[in-house]
């Protein structure tokens, strides 16, 4: 965040409220969304946001790919090491061998996904996070939305006429 | 009886209907002269193959239905409508089967073997019989699903043609309870499904694997269903883009419809390997002749083994990897090439699984089967056709409200 | 769901989290005095050797291999809530997604267990990791018994981090709401999460391909189970049914055993208003269908052994509803397949009473298949003069008791310490009715 930049958080009761003062936001060219926080995953916001895809999907695909091969691969190599003919069977087995690389590939495509998550997400985040507000995982909505220092008061007026709540750096936080 | 064309633009000199009556017309005639040139063992080796298909297709589409029924599903309400169609092949299905047996001693291979007791359950008068009524028992299902559905159907869109005018004055005269309706049509939705799995599981055992009499396989019937599912899915969603793309039928779907039909048809096809894969992983594992001896024709020799992986990539690995992307499942053109090729797919299939009882390790190109197939298609076309011209559907695209 | 909010959603889950009551802490340890049977009955065999079970000439396995099946299909049917109907959006499942979750997780720690209690000398379990031991000898990737190893551990891992990963925006409800130590504890366990877009974003997701990468997995994991016995050659255990027949038997007993938990838990956790009647129904309904499902299968394998014509199938299945052990059979067939069905009357579905009472019978009755299917076969194959007959041991009851205890002290124990329902995904379900009314 620019040092010039003052950051208001604005919080919601309702999801609508939120995804209208998003779209309003973003149509003005010298305010910006920072973040937006909800208790669920909200369709409106997103519509709101057009935020592009995510790309955790790469990463499962990766995995998986990845998985199918080694699982195959692993179980080829240590069938070889003894080359010994069981019940019949050749050594280097493609019908059994498939479950091995089935499964290898879910978990390599499911380690894919947490590393995706992670990455992505930038989880675990255990720094402090300005502006917070604990109901935000509660029954709120909370837009930070960034201005310069001589338009909060304009802001703040923007979000009180959207029907929310304000704290941040020029507004007295409302008791509840 | 009147052929009135549909109110389609004529781009060629034939309507539509017309030219499934073209298609019936090719494979008739092709049949006779196979019977009477002395190639009537093909001849009724091809009806059987392509009989247990179209059949299939039609049982699986109405399971659509009946299963989105079921689970209160609204997204697929359209779609059921489609769905609903397909039921209007069953009468032209039973009398195939009736017909079939007029070619008895070329299609049941076990005919006059010593079967070492088993006669008791094949004998023909008991296989035509159970057949014949285990058929009548699921297409009664469908029909009396249908009846009920169809109520609400033409309530809320009267169609002025007979089938449904008779209906319609029916109900006028004795107005039905609709709580009482919608009661029905959910217990004979459910009643079909518990047919559907009992009766293909029987036809299954019946026609196909005991072709081969002294093999046997405990998940041979619910293979057969899953098939009948993945095509019957395929299929609709074939008709579906069709009607869709079309620009004189008034029928448009929504772009997440297509994707939810795509991914379910996706995860039937994934279902359809697996079971194809529980089959062969046990039999292969086990190693025990009398089993084996079933799937190394199939899938291990020449010819019969290309055949076999030519299905298994048109019918799993391609779909597999082409559908694992979203935007394919969304475009109508894309997903008809794909169900397309994946029928033609399982098509081969019932092809495999029957060829080697009727030919041995010979595989003759399947010329008979591909020349008799129009002829089912049209039928199963011409049934699709006139469904919706006694009960049209209007399906203009409304984005987000249930139509 | 007439009545709630976010707020009143919040309330009732996070006051389950507090301090528990004297009758909490008494089943707590009663649940782990049966821990401790389990494990000195375990040790007891560890010193003496696995002759102290019953397995011996021609059943050389009993309920080790019994438990282990039953524990790994109760675990189907946890994912099979929280995935698969994720999938098929069926926003019924959300109150209880959590719970079944759970129960997954813990069941596969406890069927995981069996494996090893059955090796008899543990200390060998080595010989199953992929590493060349001393004599430079793999483990054998062929053996369905690798599969099982491969496909378990698979399974734990993946059902465990789908558990954490679901859990982690209601682990930041916990930490926003408390105070002091536990603050402090859930502030770890929330990873910071702060439910902006940004994670939104990417959480979505990732818990779709979470879903739709556990729904194959299910099916893949009981199926290879299966395999455990349909890969071998004797009768009624060589048959190709078995995969999609152990699978829907696992969601039927896994679903029997959502019910019991979830009755009494609802009850004692007051969740009436969370985990509706509609809830309760609709999973009592699947339980019909799965039931249907597993008496299609009795009956294939029953009409397949005769129209096999093979004498040893034949003389295998008729033994088995009428010879030794026929009372376990109907039992199997009674409770998995007749009593189902009653739950077609909505009377007999919507009474809490007798869908417990239901509940508790499919999951005798699924143990018992269970039985009927490792027991029956191996005791009766081939050859008569090696039939023999099979009973369990004191030890083997201790530690069957000892992990039935296990996994419902694991349970007991993350129901007052974890929110049991997930609160974000009852709000989303919700969510959804408003936006669908509005």
């Amino acid at each position: 965040m620019p040092a010039d930049q003052a950051s208001i958080m604005g919080i919601f009761k309702h999801e609508d409220q939120t995804a209208a003062a998003i779209k309003a936001l973003r149509q003005r060219a010298d305010w910006t969304v920072a973040r937006v926080h909800s208790p669920l995953p909200s369709h409106a916001i997103e519509t709101a946001l057009a935020p592009p895809k995510s790309k955790v999907g790469w990463f499962t695909l990766a995995g998986g790919i990845t998985g199918f091969f080694t699982g195959f691969l692993f179980a080829a190599f240590t069938a070889t090491r003894w080359s010994l003919m069981v019940s019949g069977k050749p050594v280097v087995a493609l019908v059994p061998f498939f479950i091995v690389g089935f499964e290898f590939t879910i978990l390599f495509a499911v380690f894919g996904n947490v590393l995706g998550l992670i990455s992505q997400a930038r989880l675990p985040r255990f720094g402090p996070r300005p502006h917070y507000d604990d109901r935000f995982s509660g029954n709120r909505f909370g837009v930070l939305a960034q201005c310069r220092p001589t338009q909060t008061k304009q802001l703040i007026q923007f979000f009180q006429d959207r029907g929310a709540e304000t704290t941040g750096a020029e507004s007295q936080p409302r008791e509840v | 009886m009147a052929i009135r064309p549909l109110p389609i633009a004529k781009y060629s000199t034939l309507t539509l209907n017309q030219k499934w009556f073209v298609l019936m017309g090719i494979s008739a005639v092709f049949f006779m002269l196979m019977i009477v040139s002395g190639h009537a063992e093909r001849a009724w080796q091809a009806y059987l193959i392509n009989f247990l298909f179209f059949s299939a297709i039609a049982q699986g589409a109405l399971l659509f239905s009946t299963l989105m029924h079921t689970v209160k599903a609204q997204w697929s309400r359209p779609i059921a409508r489609i769905a609903d169609a397909f039921a209007a092949f069953f009468p032209l299905s039973m009398i195939l089967f009736f017909f079939l047996f007029f070619g008895y001693s070329h299609v049941f291979p076990w005919l006059g073997e010593d079967l070492h007791g088993k006669e008791i359950w094949l004998n023909l008068p008991f296989l035509f019989f159970r057949d014949m009524i285990g058929m009548g028992i699921l297409y009664g299902c469908g029909m009396a699903y249908l009846y009920y559905r169809l109520y609400f159907r033409l309530k809320t869109r009267p169609s002025t043609q007979a089938l449904a005018s008779l209906l319609q004055a029916h109900w006028r005269r004795h107005p039905p309870d609709e709580d009482a309706f919608n009661r029905r049509q959910t217990r004979w939705a459910i009643l079909y499904m518990l047919a559907f799995a009992l009766v293909l599981s029987l036809l299954g055992y019946d026609l196909v694997m005991a072709a081969d009499p002294h093999w046997f396989s405990t998940l041979f019937g619910a293979y057969s269903f899953v098939k009948a599912i993945y095509i019957g899915f395929g299929a609709l969603i074939m008709v579906c883009a069709a009607m869709h793309l079309h620009p004189d039928l008034p029928v448009a779907f929504q772009e997440n419809q297509f994707h939810d039909l795509g991914k379910l048809f996706f995860a039937f096809c994934l279902v359809w390997a697996d079971f194809f894969y529980a089959q062969f992983v046990v039999i292969w594992y086990g190693n025990i002749p009398e089993e084996t001896v079933y799937i190394i024709e199939r899938t291990m020799r020449w010819p019969w083994g290309g055949l076999a992986w030519l299905i298994f990539i048109i019918c799993f690995i391609g779909p597999f990897l082409i559908l694992i992307n979203r935007d394919i499942k969304t475009r109508p053109k894309a997903m008809i090439a794909i169900c397309g090729a994946v029928l033609a797919g399982i098509w081969l299939e019932h092809y495999l699984l029957l060829g080697p009882a009727f030919h041995g390790h010979h595989m003759p190109f399947f010329w008979a089967e591909a020349m008799l197939a129009p002829g089912f298609l049209g039928l199963l076309g011409w049934a699709i056709c006139g469904y919706f011209y006694q009960f049209p559907e209007r399906l203009p695209l409304i984005s987000g409200k249930e139509r | 769901m007439d009545g709630l909010t976010y707020e009143s959603i919040d309330n009732t889950v996070l006051a389950t989290l507090s301090p528990p009551r004297r009758s909490y802490w008494i089943t707590v340890m009663l649940l782990f005095a049966g821990v401790l049977i389990g494990a000195s009955c375990w040790l007891y065999q560890i010193l003496v050797g696995i002759g102290v079970g019953g397995q011996n000439n021609p059943v050389h396995w009993g309920t080790y291999l019994i438990n282990f099946v039953f524990w790994v299909g109760i675990a189907h049917s946890g994912t099979l809530i929280s995935a698969i109907l994720h999938l098929f959006r069926a926003g019924w499942r959300n109150p209880i997604a959590r719970a079944a979750e759970t129960m997954t997780v813990f069941a596969v720690c406890t069927a995981g267990l069996f494996p090893f209690i059955h090796l008899g000398r543990v200390w060998m379990v080595y010989y199953m990791l992929p590493i060349p031991n001393q004599r430079t000898l793999w483990p054998n990737f062929q053996s369905p018994l690798m599969f099982d190893v491969v496909a378990i551990s698979t399974y734990l891992t993946v059902s465990s981090l789908f558990w954490y990963t679901g859990m982690l925006p209601d682990l930041a409800i916990v930490r926003d709401r408390t105070v002091g130590v536990r603050k402090k504890i859930f502030s770890i366990l929330a990873l910071g999460w702060t439910g902006e877009y940004e994670q939104w974003r990417h959480y979505t997701r990732g818990y779709l391909f979470f879903a739709a990468l556990a729904t194959p997995l299910v099916i893949s994991v009981h199926s290879v189970v299966s395999w455990d016995f349909a890969l071998s050659v004797i009768p009624g255990w060589h048959t190709t049914i078995f995969a999609p027949y152990f699978v829907a038997g696992a969601i039927h007993s896994g679903l029997a055993m959502v019910l019991t938990l979830m009755i009494p838990l609802r009850k004692i956790f007051h969740y009436e208003q969370i985990i509706t009647m509609h809830v309760l129904e609709s999973v009592a309904k699947t339980i019909v269908f799965t039931g249907l499902i597993v008496g299609f299968a009795y009956a294939t394998e029953i009409f397949m052994a005769w129209y096999s014509h093979s004498t040893v199938e034949m003389e295998s299945f008729w033994w088995r509803a009428f010879g030794d052990y026929s009372l376990e059979y109907w039992i199997m067939v009674i409770c998995n397949t007749t009593i189902p069905l009653l739950l077609l009357f909505k009377k007999i579905r919507t009474t809490i009473a007798t869908l417990f009472i239901i509940s508790l019978l499919v999951n005798v009755g699924m143990w018992y298949e269970r039985f009927v299917i490792i027991i029956g076969s191996v005791a009766h194959d081939f050859l008569p003069h090696a039939w023999g007959l099979y009973s369990p041991t004191g030890i083997e009851f201790g530690i069957m008791i000892g992990s039935f205890c296990l996994f419902f002290f694991l349970f007991v124990l993350f129901v007052k310490h974890m929110p049991s329902v997930s609160m974000t995904e009852v709000k989303e379900t919700l969510h959804e009715g408003e936006t669908h009314a509005g």
